[in-house]
């Protein structure tokens, strides 16, 4: 049967058209939108047998979490290596599970390690309790707040108010692992270990650099690299790379883009630069409160469409409200820790 | 609270080493990541893992509601996969050889448990149900929810294996000759045929259903 003689079942079974919908590629789209150009009227049929192949699907609608992936992963990996142990050595059974989970750990590190070229895998394979007992530092900036944090290993980390960062004392000899929540700029020392950020379940991977992470109020993450390279992971699988005056941002809603960035406006404020550009007035109001540790309150209506644009460096609350004011003809009042803006 | 940090490290090690595995191996034919992970390749293993963990699952729950069961069974498959490394045969469609021992290794077990003998997914009626989503292209088509709803129940009157074969048709992409594979059908042409039953019998609502509104 030649196709302009199919009816809707038999593109339903047609092995090559199914191929087309559920997963187009160069070959069959050629084909396709050729023919459907020159059949016109098979156009309706096509378009139905379509649609129903797209919206089959099944209909209990459960999905492997996060956690069951990993759990059966490490299940199967680590039964391969009780097997070895247990020809080996009869030994107590919660001995030798604690013992390959550490060489899982140890030869995932030497993947990341060679991936990277390096080659520092001194003496991560004697003492079992490198991986048993890790003590964390949590530092945390209310609002108002900014610091700056010197690592073990010479690191620096500005630490922007309304973020908080967690780290081992002491990392481990194969990677440098933080975890970070807000906003941060990395200067990081180079000494042959990845040094990883996590945050909001992106991975940020790292070797001798200088960058900034900002997870805003909104959702979105934003990853500006200032010098260096910096590898990009989310949880779907997605990695992208960085160079130099280039930034990622990765919005809530899981799409992402690369753009420039101008230094100051990003970076600006681990030098005690406060930067508006065309912010809107929540934007406005956001950056205010981070910065000076106050809630902006609002009476009356903002005109659609306002924005403000201004530069401070270290200035008081008193003379960029002043500044503000100038421009938008905006009145303030400042209650101790409490800000109102009126816009007549 | 150490614990779960470690935990939270060593996950995020997993996923980035499984996403540095489907970098290199996205593009390879089936075959050849087979051979690569038969001769002890781990990068090739943790492709195989990444990319057909979460569609196993999938498929697996649609015989048997039990969670348990299904990852047990999905871990023992590479448990088992893994031992055999060095002596494994050539495998075409990974996802098919993968899909043909979980659809296995369920029935198997939930035979032990209930000490009965059904090898055949047919006696599991109500497996494999389908349903038509009704957002998009249906939408733009103008069919309406309940006329999707006749499709939709239509096919669900469909035999199990009948069900099974469309929804590894559509919404899994298979061909036909891995659908045989699934299906452990000796020829291609099993599969044909069951696909070509099952859309004859719901043609005619397909059919008045999709275009009775355009007359």
């Amino acid at each position: 049967m030649k196709y302009n003689e199919y009816k809707i079942q038999h593109f339903l079974s047609d092995e090559f058209f199914i191929q087309w919908v559920v997963s187009p590629d160069d070959d069959n789209k050629h084909f396709w939108e050729k023919w459907l150009s020159e059949h016109p009227e098979k156009r309706k049929t096509v378009q139905s047998a379509a649609a129903i192949i797209k919206a089959i699907r099944y209909k209990k609608n459960l999905e492997l979490s996060d956690k069951t992936y990993i759990d059966t992963f490490e299940n199967i990996i680590k039964h391969d290596h009780s097997e070895t142990d247990r020809l080996q050595k009869k030994s107590s059974s919660s001995w030798y599970i604690f013992f390959s989970m550490r060489k899982i750990a140890a030869s995932i590190f030497i993947g990341l390690i060679c991936w990277l070229g390096y080659s520092v895998i001194s003496k991560s394979t004697e003492e079992p309790a490198l991986t048993s007992e890790i003590s964390y530092t949590t530092k945390k900036n209310p609002f108002g707040k900014k610091s700056m944090i010197t690592l073990s290993e010479g690191t620096v980390i500005y630490l922007n108010a309304g973020s908080e960062i967690k780290y081992p004392r002491e990392f481990s000899d194969s990677s440098r692992n933080v975890t970070l929540t807000g906003e941060a700029f990395f200067e990081v020392k180079k000494d042959g270990r990845p040094f990883i950020v996590k945050t909001d379940n992106k991975i940020i991977h790292v070797l001798g650099t200088s960058f900034n992470v900002n997870q805003s109020y909104t959702g979105d993450v934003s990853v500006a690299l200032v010098s260096g390279k910096v590898r990009i992971n989310d949880e779907l699988g997605n990695q992208v790379l960085l160079d130099p005056k280039e930034m990622l941002v990765m919005k809530a809603d899981g799409g992402f883009y690369k753009t420039e960035f101008d230094p100051l406006e990003i970076i600006g404020w681990k030098d005690k630069h406060l930067i508006f550009n065309r912010n809107t007035f929540e934007e406005v109001k956001m950056k205010i409160e981070k910065w000076y540790g106050v809630e902006v309150k609002l009476k009356g209506k903002i005109k659609p469409g306002w924005t403000y644009t201004g530069a401070y460096e270290n200035e008081t609350l008193e003379n960029v409200l002043e500044g503000i004011k100038l421009t938008s003809g905006f009145n303030y009042k400042i209650n101790n820790k409490t800000i109102t803006i009126s816009t007549y | 609270m150490t614990n779960s940090t470690k935990n939270q490290n060593n996950q995020t090690v997993i996923l980035i080493e499984h996403a540095e595995a489907v970098k290199q191996y996205e593009k390879k034919p089936d075959i050849e990541i087979w051979a690569a992970f038969n001769r002890g390749d781990e990068k090739a293993f943790n492709y195989i893992y990444r990319f057909h963990a979460t569609a196993m699952f999938e498929f697996g729950i649609q015989i048997t509601n039990d969670i348990g069961v299904v990852q047990d069974c999905i871990q023992n498959i590479f448990i088992y996969l893994r031992r055999k490394r060095g002596e494994l045969k050539e495998v075409h469609s990974i996802k098919a050889y993968l899909f043909k021992s979980l659809q296995r290794e369920i029935i198997r077990k939930l035979n032990k448990i209930k000490s009965n003998e059904s090898k055949n997914i047919d006696s599991f009626e109500d497996s494999f149900q389908i349903e038509l989503s009704h957002e998009t292209k249906l939408i733009q088509l103008e069919i309406e929810t309940e006329k999707t709803l006749l499709i939709e129940d239509a096919l669900n009157k469909l035999t199990t294996r009948q069900r099974q074969a469309i929804l590894l048709l559509y919404k899994e992409g298979m061909s036909y000759k891995e659908i045989a594979e699934v299906l452990e059908f000796s020829e291609v042409k099993s599969a044909r045929k069951l696909i070509y039953r099952a859309l004859d019998s719901i043609k005619s609502i397909i059919e008045t259903k999709m275009f009775g509104s355009h007359k």
